[in-house]
């Protein structure tokens, strides 16, 4: 066995052991016939199409095969509450609180988020004019500048939005990276109209408000966005499970953390024992905010285990050749 | 399967339409019909024929062992020739319906503003 076929054997790993056993010659077979004979290593590509292939045999295997539609219809929804949240808070930036109050400031902005808010309002312009590699370049700028804004503002001494603000917007820019990039026209037009409504909303509502903080804004407007896309995933899945097509289930579920994020803030209240009134103690919102954020990713893999365990029925034939497993 | 296909998928079809193939053959044949445009890898490839096959549009036909590699060969079933002769001939009437819109197009002068202009 030569070093390169023993390198794509090691990738084989990630197809499960009945798949591989039973179409692992012919797969890598494939691969060493496409091959340069002088090359010692898979290329990056070849990699990633064994992953990928892997994964979705695995999937496959639990009779999860509409998850990664799933998980990328969700990625939509997740880029266009990204993009609205993002047009409201780029004008909520531009309404500092006055110097006399003392509250520190950022330029003639209220905070470094205005970085992360700029960072997103490209990737909704970029996803309608350059989809493709562009658009998946500026979705990691995004995610990255909102991480940035979030862990090296208070080291800088400079004023951020709240976490409440950042931490389920990381969560929504996670999810939208694994968007289809080449989509049709108007779904790539949600981003920037939802970018547009977004600032509609902020300018209608705090036209002749004080914006200066987050933090009223935020309590009020978060929940909602969550209340709105849960809305919009469970009748998005209902209607698609009315034509037998099952990915707008994954969806809701891809969609948990997300929404449970934007709506920690009453979850914190709720535990608090307050029905959802507006000052849950902050140790009350950091714990609410860790269990959403540890235990909603965990809800995806369980949901295909749960598939694999009640869809499957033992000793299925290999569907290409006929063996049993 | 859902119609109407997707690209991938109607030239695996179209690929089997003349003979039986197996993997390797199957990608050179896809990369030919579409002039390049499309680069099946294997993990790909072999994804699609077990949809095709859950499908009941292709066929095991044959194994042989060449240099000690596996190689299957597959062929499209009585319901896959059905299945991509009723795509194809969507698609050619999708074609032909295209060309005669842009021969009218092309030969009508194009008509002078009636209404609506500044006076």
């Amino acid at each position: 066995m030569s070093t390169l076929e023993r390198r794509y054997r090691h990738l084989l790993r990630a197809y499960p052991p009945d798949y591989r056993h039973d179409r692992g010659d012919e797969i890598v077979g494939t691969y060493l016939d496409l091959a340069d004979p002088r090359r010692r290593w898979p290329s990056p590509a070849d990699a990633a199409d064994l992953v990928r292939g892997g994964l979705r045999q695995r999937l496959r295997a639990a009779g999860a095969t509409d998850l990664i539609p799933g998980v990328r219809l969700a990625a939509l929804l997740a880029l266009t509450t990204a993009a609205f949240l993002a047009g409201f808070w780029t004008l909520v930036e531009q309404s500092p609180p006055p110097p006399e109050t003392g509250v520190p400031v950022f330029g003639p902005f209220a905070s470094t988020g205005l970085v992360a808010w700029l960072a997103w309002l490209v990737v909704a312009v970029l996803v309608l004019v350059a989809p493709g590699q562009p658009t998946r370049l500026a979705l990691a700028v995004a995610v990255l500048a909102t991480v940035a804004v979030l862990l090296a503002s208070p080291a800088a001494g400079l004023p951020r939005p709240p976490l409440l603000v950042l931490v389920p917007q990381v969560a929504l820019g996670v999810l939208a990276l694994t968007v289809d990039t080449h989509l049709p026209l108007p779904a790539r037009a949600l981003p920037i109209t939802a970018v547009a409504g977004g600032g509609m909303t902020a300018y209608v509502l705090g036209h002749s408000n004080y914006w200066g903080s987050y933090r009223w804004t935020s309590e009020q407007l978060l929940p909602a966005a969550g209340a709105v896309l849960l809305v919009v995933a469970l009748l998005l899945a209902v209607g698609l499970a009315m034509r037998r097509d099952w990915r707008g289930g994954w969806a809701v579920i891809a969609l948990l953390t997300p929404v449970g994020l934007l709506s920690v803030h009453i979850l914190a209240g709720a535990v608090d024992g307050l029905g959802g009134a507006p000052r849950p103690t902050y140790p009350t919102l950091v714990g609410a905010a860790l269990t959403v954020g540890l235990l909603g990713p965990a809800v995806l893999p369980a949901a295909v285990a749960l598939r694999r365990r009640i869809g499957n029925s033992p000793g299925e034939p290999c569907p290409t050749c006929g063996a049993r497993r | 399967m859902d119609t109407p296909l997707r690209e991938p998928t109607f030239l695996i079809l179209t690929a089997l339409a003349r003979e039986p193939m197996h993997g390797y053959a199957i990608i050179g044949e896809v990369a030919a019909l579409s002039d390049g445009r499309l680069s099946l890898r294997p993990g790909t490839l072999y994804g699609a024929l077990d949809r095709l096959t859950d499908a009941g549009l292709v066929e095991l036909d044959r194994e042989e062992t060449v240099d000690g590699r596996l190689r299957r060969y597959y062929r499209l079933s009585p319901t896959g020739d059905a299945t991509l002769a009723a795509e194809t001939e969507r698609l050619r009437r999708n074609v032909e319906a295209a060309t005669a819109r842009l021969r009218a197009r092309a030969a009508r002068p194009l008509a002078p503003r009636t209404a609506g202009g500044l006076a």
